[in-house]
């Protein structure tokens, strides 16, 4: 198999998971309420144990450790889309992105499941209940806030149509797509962006959000060559904060 | 326009105005957790969260009270939908306390039941019972799963008020089990930190 293909495959993903469960973590003890707190930091926890399990994979193909991996990159070293890295700002945005981006991730995994690699297809499968309660979550709150207040649809509105240039750069094309649909090891990011967007239009048809026309929306690309927003790097700085002093330290 | 933080809404205005009595809290309603924690357990009461609808109980507690293999299924009701015997100590029965019993008439519907067998422990789920109300469930439970027995406390909740989960919800609970991480006790801070002392011992 392509292995600079399954790469950089799985480095995207796992950045992805990384670098969101991150951010959405930044939310525990500020949550909206108690129990809301808990479920969203729980399910950040799921996404660092995600590309936790990736790096995994990644190091048995000769990468470094996963703490080194996630710990000691820079910026431009990561492949995770400008969507997850972008601030949280209030919580109807982190609950659009949370929406828009969980709803990519298990499609991406649940193609994945069929996966010719089988590394990756036994993880998909095992996280596959996370999964569902991620997207069942997220569609509960944005069916509930959608149809609510004045207040609560006009964020949500507001929200959707910041992040939808983002969100539409989860599925930047990689080198690799050919070899990668070729060998069966991932059905490619058109495949996915296609099921997405039907996704996305069938829970949105059940609120009073106004869905932009697709072909108004430029997706904002680079993610995954390394090129990121300023807001990347400060969080990474954040993060590794107690790693770098002393990287060497058994934990 | 209305904000919908209730804290925001809770502040006082400024200016002129009318004495009044104190506003009641706008919070959300809360709902009771009921979880197996493993097949052919019997469900426990867990607790309570807060939810705008039944819906939205059920995915929050999930999160609140499962979070980890500690689960099979679980199901949550309204708690104004739980109704609620007299307490009892001692060795009088909760069911002794009820009052006298008044033979019901009108449409049978399921309940589940649930017994508190000892103070300070969760209620357990004893049974299922048949009746026309509320009280009536109490009356047949009292027949059909209390002879004997001292309950300091039952409770009776209509089966169609109750948010069970499906068959199609059971693989919420398949997660990934690689995540020691998420356990204090994953991190041996005890050794850790007589190894470090032994080190500065020696290097004092």
């Amino acid at each position: 198999m392509n292995q600079l293909a399954i790469k950089e495959l799985l480095y995207k993903i796992a950045d992805d998971q990384l670098i969101l469960g991150h951010r959405n973590s930044e939310w525990t003890g500020f949550g909206p309420m108690l129990e809301e707190d808990i479920a969203f930091s729980s399910m950040a926890q799921d996404k660092v144990g995600h590309s936790y399990a990736i790096y995994q994979i990644l190091n048995k193909l000769g990468e470094q450790e996963p703490d080194t991996v996630a710990f000691m990159r820079n910026a431009n070293q990561f492949h995770n889309s400008q969507l997850v890295e972008l601030p949280n700002c209030e919580y109807d945005f982190s609950l659009i992105r949370h929406f828009l981006y969980d709803t990519a991730e298990i499609i991406r995994f649940e193609m994945l499941s069929q996966s010719t690699y089988e590394p990756i297809a036994e993880l998909s499968r095992k996280i596959k209940g996370e999964l569902k309660y991620h997207t069942l979550h997220a569609n509960t709150w944005i069916k509930k806030l959608g149809n609510a207040t004045e207040e609560s649809i006009s964020r949500l509105q507001n929200s959707l149509e910041k992040a939808l240039p983002y969100a539409l750069g989860l599925f930047e094309e990689s080198p690799y797509e050919k070899e990668l649909t070729a060998e069966g090891i991932f059905e490619g990011e058109a495949s996915l962006e296609k099921r997405w967007r039907q996704k996305v239009e069938e829970l949105l048809n059940q609120t009073q959000l106004q869905l932009p026309d697709w072909n108004s929306v430029s997706p904002v690309i680079g993610g995954r060559l390394g090129k990121h927003t300023e807001h990347l790097q400060p969080l990474l700085d954040e993060m590794s904060e107690v790693f770098r002093i002393d990287p060497g330290a058994e934990w | 326009m209305k904000s919908l933080d209730p804290r925001v809404n809770r502040l006082p205005g400024f200016g002129q105005g009318e004495v009044q009595p104190k506003a009641a809290l706008d919070q959300l309603g809360t709902y009771e957790v009921f979880v197996q924690a493993k097949e052919g357990k019997p469900f426990q009461h867990e607790g309570i969260v807060h939810a705008s609808d039944i819906e939205l109980a059920y995915i929050l507690a999930k999160e609140t009270f499962t979070r980890r293999f500690t689960c099979v299924s679980l199901y949550v009701t309204d708690t104004r939908d739980v109704y609620v015997s007299p307490l009892s100590e001692g060795q009088t029965s909760a069911y002794d306390l009820l009052p006298a019993a008044e033979v019901q008439q009108g449409e049978q519907e399921m309940y589940e039941v649930y017994h508190l067998v000892k103070r300070g422990k969760q209620h357990v789920h004893a049974g299922e019972v048949s009746a026309s109300s509320p009280q009536g469930a109490m009356q047949v439970a009292k027949q059909q799963l209390g002879v004997g027995k001292v309950v300091y406390n039952v409770w009776v909740i209509r089966k169609k008020a109750i948010r069970y989960t499906t068959d199609t919800d059971k693989d919420l609970w398949l997660t990934l089990p690689d995540k020691k991480y998420r356990d204090a006790s994953d991190y041996k801070a005890g050794d850790k930190l007589t190894a470090f002392l032994e080190k500065a011992k020696h290097a004092v």
